[in-house]
């Protein structure tokens, strides 16, 4: 693909969850954008970028998308003089989405580099393109775990949960200080945990809230199968049954340190609300994404027990030493969880007021059980993002039902 | 090319079913007449030469038809190694041969001549002939490679004394012979014309435990040598279980995931006893003996004679030995973790495989071992693991090391739940949970109880897939637990031969430093060469030797012995190997080819890795 003739939004990680559905959004409201990325293995940048605009359901709007492979390691991102000119000239707003989400301590390295170290070509990107806006798209974690309320400010933590929330710390840092130092109009935007899109349930990542679902799903798969199949002596042994309602009774003891909450967003707020705040966005400012009305792991519990047609999740504080005892299901399940645990009870508050004031007053919809069981069925039917693009009229459907398009 | 004899061509002449691997018996003419022609892997070869007219109807060929008793005992064995029904072809050879006979056929007897009488004197009537109902038997060997040549004699002499007359008659008529154990070497040297000297009839296994040895005859294989070691409580180090201890020993040397400890070459036998090309008979011990014990680097080097009796060292076994299987995302992961049990002297035996192994190991038929492949190289991601076995203090030693495993409880449940494997959803979610300790699910106190209830794991589910008539034996087969334990598969090695199940194979081995970059080069070399000959290949597996100073290092090509333009695309790949392994055996230095062991399997082995 060439790049654009006209003032384009210039975006990166278009082909993640957050910036495809960012993406798509500038598409719908007939803007131009071009992708800076790179292919795989297995896909071109352009393959993927069709892909996802199908799943989309706006194809039409390919015209008005280009790509441009590029290589955020090297100077001028890896394009000659004149490309890199041409790209420069084109941009008037530019959006870094492009993230490695990894919580793996042992990928650090790759973490550092793709969410730090990657930064600066992207940053003197955005300075030699004078662009509008440079938007760099965060996580509400990265303010670290220092205080309980969490102000639109700056991260000054020290302490994280995991690698990525560091990095992305780091990142903000870098960004801050370098837009400031030349003069790049800039914002940050943190989204907290973000799931499928609550009208409709679609989703393109199933991870953060999803993995637990899946896991106990698989979970009570392997125990009914045991069940009606092979008369479940297995599961006799872990005290596991099923009801004559068809219910499982799983005793499942989930240990979190205290109590807490979730803080979790749809991808279409996501998307609203980084809309609204582009439009009309401060220098320097920071916006908590966040929502007010966090979700107990209790309610969490309490959806998925109803939802999987299961029983026995209790929930359990403190800090002693839960690891003794466990029957099969509670010790995978807690190996399934582990990364996550972090985010189950967390107790931070995030103070929004700067998106609030962008957004005007747009709020995040609390996470009920209808939005659930849209967001769980739909992570089914797509076989937890195994079958994501090849249900496409099914996909279509939805969607024309969802936006009447 | 009718399906009978398209499964006749197909003999990978293994010799497997020479031996008793899975206590389903052997042939009874077998047994009784020795020669190969009356097993089936020689009836396979009499049936193909038959029907495609190579040879006439003999009399000996009647008889071996007739000594079949149909009983299919061969079914199983060479279902368990190739996934193939010889039966069938021993039913064609019986029928081919009744009718020909009915319908007035002539059978031809070959009349003997001042050789064949020669020898008859020194063995008996009955064991040497030039019929070619016989002789046709000997012309293939394992190596795929290799050109059929049907001998003009074959010999089966019972003593050294015999041997010794046999040669000194051969040397006197100047006729050419070559020395036969199973034919289970790869590179197919016991083909030749003149006389082939076989020597299964000399299957004397004598034990000396008080000076930890066992004295074995010539005609000794692996496998029943090994069941009698382990029937009073030893082990010995062997090789492949068809293979011919005093064979293999000079051919290749033993080597086996156990050299790990005890050694290779001269490290594996105590003392060993020839008659000479003149006739002589020698020991190893005898001051005067020909220094066996040196390495040259150089290929084919003259035989040392014919091993008549090796002294085989005897080990002590504990009863705490298990086997685990320690799986890697990286051959240069593995590679670290071997060398470090290696040197800190861990173990008792280890050994990378690839995936390919794995599969072939694992999987009772081909459909089955290409899903394993798929299951623990894509969904599991373990390209590579290392078979260990050791005793309680080495697992545990392991343990501290925090390296996870897959014990032997879960790898029964593996193993006889491998049909669920490929359906089994919950371990892509355990993969990607495993993101910042890879494997770290096999460190769960439960795991194993989580695998049983999702696996199911029974000898019914493993052999579904096999043929309907074969499945009650198959069933009651892997019911038994040696054939899930890892340290048993390991000792007697039945399931290797598998490898070649979907096509014969050729072994790159060579001697080398377990040095990563190093390996990484060679395999991707090896890699290479194959690939630019349009040659299917993988990664082998690799064992450490004298404390993990070196290590064994096999890359397999594979082919389809019954397509000419692929066979000599081998013939130009295997070259080339051999090329690329000299020019390492120079610079670094450090590399040693295995083909240049051949008759030099005597050396000591600090001969062969040092000098």
């Amino acid at each position: 693909m060439t790049i654009a003739g006209n003032a384009v939004v210039t975006m990166t990680g278009a082909t993640g969850f957050l910036g495809s559905h960012l993406m798509a959004g500038f598409l719908k409201q007939g803007r131009r954008v071009l992708v800076l990325g790179r292919s795989t293995e297995y896909e071109t940048l352009h393959e993927r970028l069709t892909l996802l605009l199908d799943w989309f359901g706006c194809s039409e709007s390919i015209d008005r998308l280009d790509s441009l492979e590029i290589d955020f390691f090297r100077p001028r991102l890896g394009l000659s003089e004149v490309r890199y000119g041409a790209l420069c000239h084109n941009t008037n707003l530019v959006i870094h989405c492009a993230s490695d989400t990894s919580f793996a301590e042992r990928r650090r390295e790759q973490v550092l580099a793709a969410n730090v170290h990657g930064l600066d070509n992207i940053l003197k990107f955005a300075s030699d393109s004078r662009t509008s806006f440079f938007h760099y798209i965060s996580t509400a974690y990265a303010v670290g775990l220092s205080d309980l309320i969490c102000e639109e400010r700056p991260a000054e933590a020290l302490e994280f949960v995991n690698v990525y929330e560091e990095s992305k710390a780091m990142a903000e840092r870098i960004t801050t200080g370098y837009c400031d130092k030349n003069s790049v109009p800039f914002t940050i935007l943190r989204p907290p945990i973000v799931y499928g899109d609550s009208r409709t349930g679609r989703s393109l990542k199933f991870n953060a809230l999803y993995y637990p679902i899946n896991s106990l799903q698989h979970i009570r798969d392997i125990y009914l199968n045991d069940i009606n199949l092979r008369g479940g002596i297995k599961s006799n042994e872990s005290g596991i049954s099923l009801d004559r309602n068809g219910v499982l009774s799983v005793p499942l003891r989930i240990h979190l340190p205290h109590p807490g909450s979730l803080n979790l967003i749809p991808i279409d707020y996501f998307v609203k609300a980084a809309l609204l705040i582009m439009k009309n966005p401060l220098t320097g400012m920071i916006y908590h994404m966040t929502n007010d009305v966090g979700t107990s792991i209790e309610s969490v519990a309490e959806y998925t027990e109803q939802f999987l047609k299961i029983k026995g999740l209790k929930i359990i504080y403190g800090a002693h030493d839960y690891t003794a005892m466990r029957n099969p299901a509670e010790e995978l399940f807690d190996h399934f969880i582990k990364p996550y645990r972090p985010y189950l009870s967390d107790q931070r508050v995030f103070m929004r007021m700067n998106t609030d004031l962008a957004t005007g007053g747009l709020a995040p919809p609390v996470f009920d059980y209808d939005i659930f069981t849209r967001c769980m069925e739909y992570a089914q039917r797509v076989d937890w993002g195994k079958a994501l693009f090849s249900d496409h009229e099914l996909n279509s459907h939805i969607m024309n039902a969802a936006y009447g398009s | 090319m009718n399906e009978i004899l398209e499964i006749a061509k197909n003999c990978r002449h293994y010799a497997m079913c020479k031996i008793d691997f899975l206590g389903s018996g052997v042939c009874s003419s077998g047994t009784k007449r020795h020669y190969v022609g009356f097993y089936p892997q020689g009836r396979m070869v009499l049936y193909a030469a038959l029907a495609e007219k190579k040879i006439p109807v003999t009399e000996k060929g009647m008889e071996i038809a007739y000594e079949c008793d149909l009983c299919g005992k061969c079914d199983y064995q060479c279902y368990f190694v190739n996934e193939m029904r010889p039966s069938r072809v021993m039913k064609a050879l019986k029928d081919y041969l009744f009718s020909f006979r009915e319908n007035g056929g002539e059978v031809v007897k070959i009349p003997s001549d001042p050789l064949l009488d020669g020898m008859r004197m020194i063995v008996g009537e009955e064991w040497a002939t030039n019929d070619p109902g016989i002789t046709v038997g000997y012309s293939h060997d394992l190596s795929p490679l290799v050109t059929p040549v049907i001998p003009d004699y074959v010999v089966m002499p019972d003593t050294k004394e015999e041997i010794s007359s046999l040669i000194k008659l051969f040397n006197r008529n100047k006729v050419p012979y070559t020395i036969r154990g199973n034919g289970a070497n790869l590179l197919g040297f016991t083909t030749h014309e003149g006389v082939i000297v076989d020597l299964n009839r000399m299957k004397t296994i004598a034990f000396d435990e008080k000076n930890w040895l066992v004295k074995v005859g010539p005609g000794v294989a692996a496998f029943d040598l090994q069941r009698e070691a382990q029937k009073r409580g030893y082990r010995i180090n062997t090789s492949e279980p068809a293979a011919l201890m005093c064979g293999n020993i000079m051919c290749s040397g033993i080597m086996s995931i156990f050299s790990t400890t005890c050694g290779t070459n001269a490290d594996n036998f105590i003392d060993a006893e020839f008659v000479d090309k003149n006739g002589e008979i020698k020991t190893l011990n005898d001051i005067t003996a020909p220094n066996l014990f040196s390495f040259k680097n150089t290929h084919h080097p003259p035989s040392p004679g014919v091993c008549t009796s090796a002294a085989i060292k005897l080990h002590p076994v504990t009863e705490d030995e298990k086997g685990i299987l320690a799986p890697f995302q990286t051959l240069e992961g593995a590679l670290d973790f071997i060398r470090d049990c290696a040197i800190r002297r861990i173990g008792l035996a280890m050994g990378i495989i690839g995936s390919e192994y794995v599969s072939a190991f694992l999987g009772p038929t081909k459909k089955l071992a290409l899903e394993a492949k798929k299951i623990f190289t894509d969904k599991l991601d373990m390209p590579f693991l290392v078979v260990f076995i050791g005793d309680k203090y080495a697992i545990k030693a392991i343990q501290e090391m925090g390296v996870p495993f897959i014990d032997q409880r879960l790898f029964t449940a593996l193993q006889l739940g491998l049909p669920s494997l490929k359906s089994a959803s919950w371990l892509d979610i355990i993969r990607e949970m495993s993101e910042d300790k890879p494997f770290s699910y096999l460190q769960l106190e439960h795991f194993t109880d989580m695998a049983e209830t999702a696996l199911a794991p029974s000898s019914e589910q493993l052999t579904q897939g096999i043929d309907q008539e074969l499945r009650p034996f198959f069933r009651k087969l892997y019911s038994s637990p040696e054939m899930t334990d890892i340290v048993w598969l390991n000792l007697f090695r039945i399931v290797s031969t598998r490898i070649g199940r979907i096509k014969p194979f050729i072994p790159v081995l060579i001697y080398a430093p377990i040095n990563n970059s190093l390996i990484a080069e060679l395999n991707n070399k090896f890699h290479a060469i194959a690939e630019r000959h349009q040659i299917s290949n993988e990664f082998g597996f690799i064992t450490p030797i004298d404390n993990g100073k070196r290590c064994i290092f096999e890359y397999d090509y594979f082919f389809d012995h019954k397509d000419p333009g692929e066979v000599v695309r081998m013939q130009q790949a295997i070259t080339e190997a051999n090329k690329l392994i000299d020019e390492y055996s120079i610079d670094p230095g450090t590399v040693r080819g295995h083909p240049y062991v051949l008759y030099q399997g005597f050396c000591r082995m600090e001969n062969l890795l040092y000098t």
